[in-house]
């Protein structure tokens, strides 16, 4: 009987948890696009360049939806539809900002990271910051497809 | 109610991008000594370009971004550019003597072919290494013996030169909220102020395509 209630308030603690994460993610997603869209586009262009991996032909597509992309992530992670398909997304997304800025820390590039808009030059404390997001995702993630399995078990008497 | 009123944010989102910012647009920004002005005064266009003389990537930006630029907007006339002082002296002990000469030399119609030496002779008198700071050799190269004396009384004498750079500086902090250099603004119609930091990032040709659109009005 009480190890039922101490699963029982776990269970509550973990969907709390889940809750206050994926707001977290979301209002993350929505304050980068806004410091992206609040800037001129060509200047997101620039911090695009600077990572040397895009081609020319797609720096402008690129730096005029990704922002719009994170904003409708963030508004989509906010409400909570879909839970665990955006949480997948949002992992993904991050997964792919990490490795390309861990990639240009490795190669010695000196520039602005541009994940919050201009002025946030890449170094330690910008990985150590995504890399807590990515973190943050991800056990959303996780959390949000075991709970959907959980659900689906049947209840034993 | 929670649902709807995200389903509105990004509208709102937008519309905080497309519309005018009227703090900064409806400050005026403060009047430039002519001899920074080049180009159309009278364009629809203009841009404002803050450097600092020690910065490495504003005499890059000088190299590589203003002859192309320069060839294709102020020399026909398309757009107004201004030149503005920004010199980050916290790290570069030498940016406010260079401004000085560079707008002593202003003052004697010398403007562009100064700026053009300080920062071509960046290498020799900036501040690292083992440089002397002697910025009155480099603009000495290209200015007549009687204008270099004339720049040179003008730089130890005159408090208009260091008034015209406190001008631009705070017009940076205040009004455009630059924050390192080179950056560019630009204005369309006399509209909001679009402030670019990543211009040196950017390939030339994406930055024409979007200067183009701003030029017809888009």
């Amino acid at each position: 009987m009480n190890r039922l209630i101490h699963q029982g308030n776990l269970h509550r603690w973990l969907a709390s948890g889940l809750i206050v994460g994926r707001l977290i993610l979301g209002v993350i997603f929505v304050v980068a696009a806004y410091m992206k869209l609040r800037a001129p586009w060509i200047e997101f262009v620039g911090s695009l360049s600077a990572f040397e991996l895009l081609p020319e032909w797609a720096l402008t597509p690129v730096a005029r939806t990704l922002p719009w992309a994170e904003l409708a992530l963030g508004v989509a992670l906010i409400s909570g539809i879909w839970q665990r398909w955006f949480a997948l997304i949002a992992s993904l997304l991050l997964t792919l900002f990490f490795t390309v800025m861990v990639r240009s820390y490795i190669v010695g590039l000196k520039i602005d990271c541009g994940c919050f808009g201009p002025g946030d030059a890449l170094g330690p404390k910008t990985l150590a910051r995504d890399f807590s997001m990515l973190a943050l995702a991800v056990a959303v993630t996780v959390g949000s497809f075991r709970r959907t399995q959980n659900k689906m078990e049947p209840v034993i008497a | 109610m929670m649902r709807t009123l995200l389903l509105l944010l990004p509208a709102a989102l937008l519309l905080a991008q497309t519309a005018p910012v009227h703090k900064a647009a409806a400050q005026t920004p403060a009047p430039v000594t002519n001899y920074k002005v080049s180009g159309n005064p009278n364009a629809a266009v203009e841009i404002d370009a803050y450097t600092d003389y020690e910065c490495p990537h504003c005499a890059r930006f000088f190299a590589e971004f203003m002859p192309q630029f320069t060839a294709d907007y102020i020399k026909t006339g398309k757009v107004k550019f201004v030149h503005r002082d920004f010199p980050i002296t916290q790290i570069h002990p030498h940016a406010q003597l260079a401004a000085r000469y560079a707008n002593a030399a202003g003052e004697l119609g010398f403007y562009d072919i100064v700026v053009n030496q300080i920062f071509k002779t960046q290498d020799a008198w900036y501040s690292y290494g083992k440089n002397t700071g002697d910025i009155d050799a480099a603009v000495a190269q290209v200015l007549p013996p009687g204008a270099m004396q004339k720049v040179r009384e003008l730089v130890k004498t005159d408090p208009r030169l260091d008034e015209t750079v406190k001008k631009d500086v705070d017009m940076a902090n205040n009004v455009d909220h630059i924050n390192s250099t080179p950056t560019i603004v630009v204005v369309a119609n006399g509209g909001k102020r679009e402030p670019i930091s990543t211009i040196m990032n950017m390939p030339y040709a994406i930055f024409k395509q979007y200067l183009d659109q701003k030029l017809a009005g888009k």
